[in-house]
C-alpha cells in the first residue's frame, strides 16, 4: 500500500480549494481480487461540475466513495481543499446523493431534509433557528412544494430523489457526490431533475462530482466529462465542455451536442448510454 | 387529510373482515350446544356452551380477579424478558463476538420446555410471584432477542454511508437510524411474546400458586369441575388476545409511517 497522506492546512486561494486525485488506484483483494482502478489523475476546481462517465463495472462508484473518504485507496492520494478525503469527511465537506434515495422511511420529506442537520448541530454551517425554513425552501427548489408532510412511502421514485437531494444541500456542503442519482428513473422524470439540478447547483455553487452511464446526460450537465474505460478503470479522455449556462433541454438536440455525444461513445467499446430501465411509472403531482 | 379518510376506510374493512371468524365462532357453539343436549353428553364430561356461560357469570367476579393476578405476572414477565432481549440484542450486533459465544446458548434455553423448569422455580422462589415472572419472561426473551437482532441489522449499506458522509457518532447511528429501522422488527417479536407471556404465567401457576387461573384450573380439575375450567380457559384465552391486541394497538400508534414492514428504501 503506497497511501501517503498529505495533512495541509486550508489555504483561500483557489488552487487550494480544490478536489486533485494524484495516481489513485484501488485493488479490492479477497477470493475474487478486482483491480478497479488505475493510475487516476484529475483536478477538481471549486465550483466545477465534473461527470464521470463508463460502462458498468468501471469504478465509477469506487472512485466516488474513495473521494468522499468512505474507501482507502491502495494506489495514490486524494486531496480535498488542502485535506485528506477522510479528514475532508470528517469535517463535513460531501454531500453524497446515492443510485437509491436513501430516505428514513419513518420521517416525512422534511424531516428527511433536517436529519443532517439533527445530526451535525452546530457542526453545520446553517444550523440555526430558521433551519426548518431553509429546508422547506429547498424542498421547494426541487419542486416539492406540498409535500413536506408526506412519507417516502407516500411518494414516486422521483420525488424520493428529490428530496434526496434537499438532503445533501441542507448543510451546504462544498462538495456535492453523485452517484448515478437519476439511473432508475424514467427518461422524463431524469430530465426534469436535471434542469432542477443545475438550477438548484447555480444557487449553491458547491463542486459536483457526478458520476452517471449516460453520454448524454453527463455532457448535457457538466463542465469536464471524464470517461473512464472499463476494469481497470482508467482515464480514456477528459472533455471540455463548451456549451453556454444556463442550458435548456434542447441543446440535447443541437448538432454540436450530437457531435460530441457520437465522439466520447466511440471511446467506448460498448453502448453505455440509453441503458436506463424505465422501472416506475413517476406521478406528477 | 385524504390519508385520513383511506385510513378510515381500512378500519371498516377490517371489521367486515373480521365477520367471517365471528359467524364462525358463533355457529361452534351452537353447534357445541346442540351436539351436547342431543347427545346427552354428561357435564363432567364436556359442558355446554349455556353451562359455561352461567358459570362464567356465578364465578366472574373471582374469575376476572385471578385473570389480573394472571396478567400482571404476564405482564411483568413480559417487560423483564423483553427488556433483557432488547438489550441482548444490541449488544450482540455491537459485539459479534459475544453474539458467537451466548447466542447458541439462548437457542439451548429456548429448547428446553419451561414446563419442566417451573417446578424447581417453584421450589426456589415458592407461591410467590417471582417463579411465575421468571417463566414468563423466558418464554417472551427468544422471540424478541431473534426479531431485535434482525431488526437491527436490516440497515442498509448505503443508509451507514449516508451516516458516514455526515460523520455522525455512534450514537447518533444507533438512535436515528438502527433503533428506529428494528422496530417493525421488534413489534413482530413483541405480538409473538405477548401470547406466549400469558401461557408461561398460568404453567407456572399449575406448578405452584393459591391464586391465579392457572391456579383455578388445575382446583377445578381435581374436583372434575369442567365448567370452571372451560370458563378459566376462555377466561386466559381473553387474557392472551386483548394483550396480543394491546400491543398491536401499540405497534400501529408508534409506527405511523406507510409500509412500516418495509425498512430504509
Amino acid at each position: 500500500m503506497t497511501t501517503t497522506v498529505h495533512e495541509g492546512t486550508v489555504a483561500t486561494e483557489p488552487a487550494a480549494r480544490a478536489t486533485v486525485l494524484d495516481g489513485v488506484g484501488m485493488r479490492f483483494g479477497g477470493a475474487h481480487p478486482v483491480h478497479a482502478l488505475e493510475d487516476i489523475d484529475i483536478e477538481i476546481g471549486d465550483g466545477e461540475f465534473v461527470a464521470i462517465v463508463g460502462p458498468s463495472g468501471c469504478g465509477k462508484s469506487t472512485l466516488l466513495r474513495i473521494v468522499a473518504g468512505l474507501l482507502k485507496p491502495t494506489a495514490g492520494t486524494v486531496t480535498v481543499r488542502g485535506k485528506t478525503a477522510a479528514q475532508a469527511r470528517r469535517d463535513v465537506e460531501f454531500g453524497f446523493v446515492f443510485q437509491s434515495p436513501v430516505l428514513f422511511p419513518w420521517l416525512k420529506a422534511l424531516g428527511n431534509v433536517l436529519l443532517p442537520d439533527r445530526i451535525l448541530g452546530n457542526r453545520s454551517p446553517t444550523h440555526g433557528p430558521d433551519i426548518e425554513q431553509r429546508a422547506r425552501r429547498l424542498l421547494d427548489d426541487v419542486g416539492l412544494r406540498g409535500f413536506e408532510e408526506h412519507y417516502p412511502g407516500q411518494m414516486s421514485g422521483g420525488m424520493r430523489q428529490r428530496v434526496a437531494l434537499a438532503r445533501a444541500l441542507i448543510y451546504e456542503p462544498s462538495t456535492l457526490l453523485m452517484d448515478e442519482p437519476f439511473g432508475a428513473l424514467d427518461e422524463f422524470t431524469r430530465d426534469r431533475l436535471n434542469i432542477q439540478l443545475l438550477d438548484v447547483w447555480n444557487k449553491a455553487r458547491s463542486t459536483v462530482l457526478f458520476v452517471t452511464h449516460s453520454i448524454q446526460e453527463a455532457i448535457f450537465l457538466a463542465d469536464r466529462v471524464v470517461v473512464l474505460s472499463p476494469r481497470p478503470g482508467r482515464i480514456v479522455r477528459i472533455a471540455d465542455i463548451p456549451f453556454p449556462r444556463p442550458r435548456s433541454l434542447d441543446l440535447r438536440y443541437e448538432a454540436a451536442f450530437a457531435t460530441l455525444t457520437g465522439e466520447l461513445r466511440g471511446l467506448l467499446e460498448i453502448e453505455a448510454d440509453d441503458g436506463v430501465a424505465p422501472d416506475e411509472a413517476t406521478s406528477w403531482q | 387529510m385524504a390519508v385520513d379518510d383511506s385510513n378510515e376506510v381500512r378500519r371498516m374493512s377490517r371489521w367486515r373482515a373480521l365477520l367471517p371468524a365471528g359467524l364462525l365462532f358463533v355457529l361452534s357453539l351452537v353447534a357445541w350446544q346442540v351436539a351436547v343436549t342431543v347427545l346427552d353428553v354428561p357435564v363432567y364430561i364436556v359442558p355446554s356452551p349455556i353451562q359455561i356461560g352461567q358459570e362464567l357469570i356465578d364465578s366472574g367476579a373471582s374469575l376476572v380477579s385471578d385473570l389480573g393476578w394472571t396478567m400482571l405476572e404476564a405482564v411483568l414477565g413480559f417487560g423483564v424478558g423483553s427488556g433483557i432481549a432488547f438489550l441482548a440484542a444490541v449488544v450482540f450486533v455491537h459485539a459479534p463476538m459475544i453474539e458467537r459465544a451466548a447466542f447458541p446458548w439462548a437457542i439451548v434455553l429456548q429448547t428446553i420446555p419451561i414446563i419442566a423448569i417451573a417446578p424447581l422455580l417453584t421450589i426456589w422462589f415458592g407461591f410467590t410471584l417471582v417463579p411465575k415472572v421468571v417463566i414468563a419472561a423466558i418464554i417472551c426473551f427468544f422471540p424478541v432477542l431473534v426479531n431485535t437482532v434482525r431488526g437491527l441489522r436490516s440497515v442498509s449499506g448505503q443508509a451507514l454511508e449516508l451516516m458516514s458522509v455526515l460523520s455522525a457518532r455512534a450514537s447518533s447511528v444507533f438512535w436515528r437510524l438502527r433503533v428506529p429501522s428494528s422496530l417493525p422488527y421488534v413489534f413482530a417479536g413483541l405480538r409473538v411474546a405477548a401470547t406466549l407471556s400469558v401461557i408461561g404465567a398460568i404453567v407456572a401457576e399449575f406448578t405452584g400458586a393459591d391464586r391465579g387461573i392457572g391456579f383455578v384450573i388445575v382446583q377445578a380439575s381435581y374436583r372434575i369441575d369442567t365448567r370452571l375450567m372451560f370458563a378459566g380457559i376462555a377466561l386466559s384465552s381473553l387474557g392472551g388476545i386483548g394483550f396480543f391486541g394491546i400491543i398491536g394497538w401499540i405497534e400501529k400508534s408508534i409506527l405511523r409511517w406507510p409500509d412500516a414492514r418495509v425498512s430504509v428504501s
